[in-house]
């Protein structure tokens, strides 16, 4: 501000010296000069001074220099009477030059400064248009509308939201403007419907000025269209989601048709025979059948759960050797001929991790299974356990040839089966696939590594956890 | 652990409301009882526990007038009668919600005949056996626990245990049998204020086993109710 002042200052003691100083020139020379000279003259000041100095300047400069010409160029002269009456034409000509010449300089200096104003606010537009579309991501190109809004309006900070804000909380007349205030919240509109919030905050009130209020409103057409990006990109998560979804509903119609219907089969038949006078000792074929059909059920409420991301996971401090434990319970009496050969890195208390009992039970059972089924028969099942870093690991490894590489990939999908499975032995195809969805959930990884030794090797990977050192000995 | 006289058969109260698993639970255990009553709703169930006093009750958790966690609970507020609860829901947090309320087992459907038949006859000698529980001296195999004089000895050498170590031995051998709670568990060892220990105790079994069990990661005495708790058994 007194920088402009004293620029303003400058003019005015410049033009009103010229002023002063064409005056002295002419006077000493007012014998031989003429009315018109005086006149071009003067209005030669009148409009530079219009020009650079404003039109304050030129009006007064006009004014001034009509004094002067009456007072000192028209006779008599040094006073305000005009001895000939046609030298008010020339008075009152020059007068009406001057201030409609000020007034036209002026108007041009308005429209210059409303072009300089709407380069910049077409220069931010194109900025904003280039954020917006050269963004990867819909919300970095909602945080890029949001900086450049913030800084257009100057404020501290410019948040988006998808949100909407209360009606309340809103600034949505005009008159709202009009009073400084820490916060605002802009609706934002796409389509006649709102879809999001503008809030631009300050740490001191603030108020908007007209241009900032006109630019406003189209930055805040493109936050809008910023917002309803996000909203596209989110309900094409959804429907990529639903697809996946059906996919597996489709692969669950096919495997529910079959590995149902052929359990149920056999116990209706058995049943029937059973009635009708048969070997009461095949009911036992009965209850193996509903046995499979129990895990059947219990691995698709599983999957069902795991892909509608409701399955409960309670994470807590465990053990390893208690999970072990707790598995070898289960599964050992499965075994029978094969043997588990357990190997725990020492110390124990370094194998403690944090995760879900349950779910990696259900894990280890399942590699343990599995090593049981494809492992030749009678040879060992290792299962060892180590830390390594931030990790537990657990590693399951048989002595069977391995998967196939095009068996690989997809053999962690639901439903997959390997295609070198031997026949006759069952499974759901859900087993590996419920396995590592289980990991996922307690942040853990399930994968198939083999090494030059061990050809057929699954690892589990759990979130370690450190415990102090328990109780010292008295 | 030796039992003494065979028990006196009970009188068992089926808690279903469906006829099918109440003829499948009579047929199970119709040997085992003195007299079998059935009753298909929560309010049956509690009449005829107050006024034939059964040795054990089998519910089924979903009842059409009541909740079964709710009936477990006013059951236990007059009566002693263990209690076995039949569920078709798998959640650990209903198993502990259960135990916690006063249930001594749970099984969850579809169970096996031979499977619900295990469990009643273990509910049977526990609650029958329980005059026994005071018994000061108990040998294992090779190990031997003396509760009075606090120690615990195999093979005749003297295994050292931390405080923290005996009292969890304790709580377990005077519930023997039974599966606690990792919530009753804290209560009984560390007191009502279990703060960071609860996330420890994990780690003073695996040391107790270490101490105790022949193999820690195939333990025969100290056994995990997977998300639930632990059960201490002497017959293996």
């Amino acid at each position: 501000m007194t920088a402009a002042t004293s620029t303003r200052t400058r003019w005015w003691l410049l033009w009103l010296g010229t002023l002063a100083a064409t005056t002295v020139l002419m006077l000493l020379a007012r014998d031989r000069l003429d009315k018109a000279h005086v006149a071009l003259v003067y209005l030669l000041v009148v409009l530079g001074g219009s020009a650079l100095g404003g039109r304050v300047l030129g009006l007064t400069l006009a004014a001034t220099a009509f004094l002067l010409f009456d007072v000192v160029f028209l006779p008599p002269y040094y006073r305000l009477q005009v001895a000939d009456p046609l030298d008010w034409i020339v008075l009152i000509v020059f007068l009406i030059t001057g201030v409609v010449a000020a007034e036209l300089l002026e108007r041009q200096r308005h429209e210059a400064e409303v072009a300089r104003a709407r380069t910049v606010e077409i220069d931010r537009l194109a900025t904003l248009g280039a954020e917006t579309l050269n963004a990867p991501r819909p919300e970095e190109a909602l945080r890029a509308i949001a900086e450049v809004i913030r800084l257009a309006m100057g404020t501290d900070r410019c948040d988006i939201t998808l949100t909407h804000a209360m009606l309340d909380e809103m600034t949505p007349s005009a008159d709202a403007f009009e009073l400084p205030a820490r916060v605002r919240r802009i609706p934002l509109e796409a389509r006649g419907t709102t879809v999001g919030t503008l809030v631009l905050s300050s740490d001191r009130p603030f108020l908007l000025g007209p241009d900032q209020k006109r630019v406003l409103s189209a930055l805040s057409y493109y936050a809008a269209l910023g917002v309803e990006r996000v909203r596209l990109a989110s309900a094409e998560d959804e429907a990529e989601a639903l697809r996946h979804a059906d996919r597996l509903k489709d692969a669950l119609l096919a495997s529910v048709s079959h590995d149902l219907r052929t359990p149920l089969t056999t116990i209706k038949g058995i049943a029937n025979e059973i009635a009708r006078g048969g070997d009461p000792d095949r009911a036992q074929v009965i209850e193996e059948e509903a046995d499979r059909l129990t895990s059947l059920v219990d691995d698709l409420l599983d999957l069902s759960k795991l892909a509608a991301g409701e399955m409960e996971v309670h994470l807590a401090v465990n053990t390893a050797d208690d999970v072990i434990g707790a598995v070898l319970q289960r599964v050992e009496l499965a075994f029978r001929d094969r043997v588990i050969e357990t190997e725990l890195a020492e110390p124990w208390t370094d194998l403690v991790g944090h995760f879900d009992f349950v779910h990696t039970m259900r894990i280890l059972t399942n590699l343990l299974d599995n090593a049981a089924k494809y492992g030749p028969a009678g040879s060992p099942v290792r299962l060892r356990v180590w830390r390594e870093g931030d990790e537990l690991r657990f590693a399951v490894e048989d002595e069977g040839a391995g998967i196939p590489a095009a068996d690989q990939d997809r053999m962690f999908e639901p439903f997959v089966r390997g295609r070198s499975r031997p026949p006759g032995i069952s499974g759901t195809g859900l087993g590996l696939s419920i396995a590592r969805r289980l990991a996922e959930v307690q942040q853990g990884r399930l994968t198939y590594a083999p090494t030059t030794r061990v050809e057929s090797r699954f690892v589990l990977s759990l979130p370690a956890a450190n415990v102090p050192v328990a109780e010292p000995s008295p | 652990m030796s039992l003494g006289m065979p028990p006196a058969k009970p009188i068992i109260l089926i808690v279903d409301d469906e006829p099918q698993i109440r003829r499948v639970v009579r047929n199970a255990l119709d040997e085992m009882a003195e007299r079998i009553l059935d009753a298909s709703t929560g309010a049956e169930a509690l009449d005829l526990a107050a006024s034939a006093e059964p040795g054990l009750v089998v519910l089924d958790l979903t009842l059409p007038d009541m909740d079964g966690l709710d009936l477990c609970r006013d059951l236990r507020a007059f009566s002693r009668a263990p209690i076995l609860v039949l569920s078709a829901r798998q959640s650990d947090r209903d198993k502990v919600a259960l135990l916690d309320a006063g249930a001594d087992d749970y099984l969850v459907k579809p169970f096996s005949t031979a499977e619900l038949q295990a469990r009643v006859r273990a509910i049977l000698r526990r609650s029958i056996g329980s005059r026994d529980d005071a018994a000061d001296r108990i040998v294992v195999g090779d190990l031997e626990i003396n509760l009075a004089h606090r120690t615990v000895r195999r093979s005749g050498i003297e295994i050292h245990l931390t405080p923290t170590e005996w009292g969890l031995l304790r709580t377990f051998l005077t519930h023997r049998g039974r599966t606690l709670t990792h919530q009753q568990l804290f209560h009984a060892v560390w007191g009502q204020v279990a703060g960071d220990a609860q996330q420890y105790l994990r780690v003073y079994v695996g040391q107790l086993r270490r101490k105790l069990e022949e193999d820690p990661v195939r333990p025969m005495l100290i056994r995990t109710e997977p998300a639930v708790g632990y059960r201490f058994e002497l017959a293996p």
